[in-house]
């Protein structure tokens, strides 16, 4: 296979994602940024980096369509000990915002739930002197899985590496990869941005949320 | 937008932000000096007391295994050896020079980390590939990447594009190759023009200006091949990987310059991976 044909047909609402050919592993792939997601019933990858952040990779493994999300709980006023899914914080609503949208997705378009397949990576804690916030996302996906009754399949999550992190939802088949701490400071400031846009948002009912 | 300066320009313009100490000078002037002697090499280094006591500290470490016999800088000259005392000397310099040079893409610590796990990877390859000088070897890796602090410094939105650039890639870009992508030169390039106006031993300079193309090396091919494989080694002792392919990819060509092979990967990394935290108290900066 090579690059010529085209990368594959996209789902209605992800026009926006970019989208190449890579030599290395001789397929497309749609890379993502904090905050987006992506899902395809199609043979190819979905990438992003993540610091502190969190990308859950769910798959229906009957039928290999499935998809990647990226994002991090944002900081509050009062902070609560624990990060539970079922918290009404206004905190969480942006974890079960991502997490309920890459599901809610799969599902539209065939995706059946006794099938899903749940992998989750990020979380690290990539610069000194910063608060552990990876720990808390960490707690609030295995938190959000166990309430809606997933099991997570594979993971890798904690550490102080950041990651690049490369799904197939057509096989199930994830790369992940180290990333060396030159690219600690950007990826941070990158999600620092994301939490920044998210928190300057106006606090708005559930329902524009879902 | 302006025009982005050259590497040249670029060091010119730093020439007051970083400076080597003059005890090093000193001592580069007399390692040079057919008519000086080793005496005279130890007296220089004790006019200044904190690098004669950090000199006393590094001669009995670890690295140079007389662990805790040398009292004296004038037997610490003797054991080092009056040529090496020279990269000696410019590896305990090199981290403070720069301190005068933050940026706001890498911390001095990760960035002197990085490094130094390529001085030890280069230290060691050297050692295996014989008719190699180890201390060289050691400080031409400490300072194979001195330009990205030039760069960072000088000309942080262009690097910050290059970072960019490699996770946009998935990290299949290498970064100095989206440097060139994005300013026409690379960190290499800068590194090459401070070791001309620091007037940096050849051997150094080669190994700073050429370790991402080695075919490019004049005189010293063999030694800017051992630190080109130092860098990809130091990546993998930072990420704890011993797979080549989860870095910045390897010239092939650089193991036959070298005469080693991939065997030396694994013991070349864990001698890295070993001996980071002493060299980090020794080399590096305060965390």
């Amino acid at each position: 296979m090579s690059g010529a044909a085209g990368p594959p047909p996209v789902l209605p609402g992800f026009e926006h994602v970019k989208r190449g050919w890579h030599n290395s592993y001789g397929a497309y792939a749609a890379r993502i940024l904090p905050g987006e997601y992506y899902v395809t019933r199609h043979e190819e990858g979905i990438y992003t980096t993540l610091g502190s952040c969190i990308s859950a990779c769910i798959r229906d493994r009957a039928t290999g369509i499935g998809g990647m999300n990226h994002f991090m709980l944002p900081q509050t006023a009062n902070e609560p000990q624990d990060w539970k899914a079922t918290g009404l914080g206004a905190a969480t609503r942006y974890g079960n915002f991502a997490m309920e949208h890459l599901i809610n997705t799969i599902m539209k378009h065939g995706g059946r739930r006794e099938n899903l397949e749940v992998k989750v990576f990020g979380g690290g804690r990539i610069l000194e002197n910063m608060t552990d916030v990876g720990r808390r996302n960490i707690a609030f996906v295995r938190d959000y899985l166990k309430a809606e009754g997933l099991k997570v399949a594979a993971e890798d999550v904690g550490e102080i590496y950041p990651r690049i992190v490369l799904y197939f939802p057509n096989t199930g088949k994830v790369k992940v990869k180290r990333l060396r701490s030159l690219h600690a400071n950007l990826i941070a400031s990158q999600e620092r941005k994301y939490v920044e846009s998210i928190a300057a948002q106006p606090v708005a009912g559930e329902i524009e949320l879902f | 937008m302006p025009p982005i300066p050259t590497p040249a320009a670029l060091v010119q313009d730093i020439r007051g932000l970083v400076t080597l100490p003059d005890v090093y000078l000193r001592i580069t002037a007399l390692v040079d000096d057919p008519d000086s002697s080793a005496a005279d090499i130890a007296r220089a280094a004790s006019q200044d007391p904190s690098f004669a006591a950090r000199l006393l500290q590094v001669a009995n470490s670890a690295l140079y295994g007389f662990s805790g016999q040398i009292a004296t800088v004038p037997r610490a000259v003797t054991v080092i050896g009056t040529s090496q005392i020279r990269h000696l000397a410019l590896a305990m310099s090199v981290a403070s020079s720069f301190a005068g040079l933050p940026n706001e893409l890498v911390s001095m610590r990760n960035f002197w980390r990085h490094s130094l796990f390529c001085a030890l990877a280069a230290r060691h390859l050297a050692r295996e590939a014989r008719r190699a000088d180890p201390d060289a070897l050691f400080t031409a890796g400490l300072l194979h990447d001195i330009g990205e602090l030039i760069l960072f410094n000088r000309l942080p939105a262009e690097a910050a594009e290059a970072l960019t650039r490699v996770l946009d890639s998935g990290d299949e870009l290498p970064v100095h190759e989206a440097e060139r992508q994005v300013l026409g030169f690379d960190h290499a390039d800068v590194g090459g023009e401070l070791a001309r106006l620091w007037k940096l031993p050849p051997l150094i300079a080669e190994c700073i200006a050429h370790h991402h193309d080695i075919a490019a090396a004049g005189a010293h091919p063999r030694e800017t091949a051992l630190v080109h494989l130092a860098n990809g080694l130091a990546l993998m002792a930072e990420i704890g990987s011993l797979d080549p392919g989860d870095v910045s990819p390897l010239d092939p060509r650089a193991w036959e310059v070298t005469g080693l092979d991939e065997d030396c990967i694994g013991p070349a990394v864990a001698e890295a991976q070993g001996g980071i935290e002493a060299a980090e108290q020794l080399f590096g900066v305060a965390p």
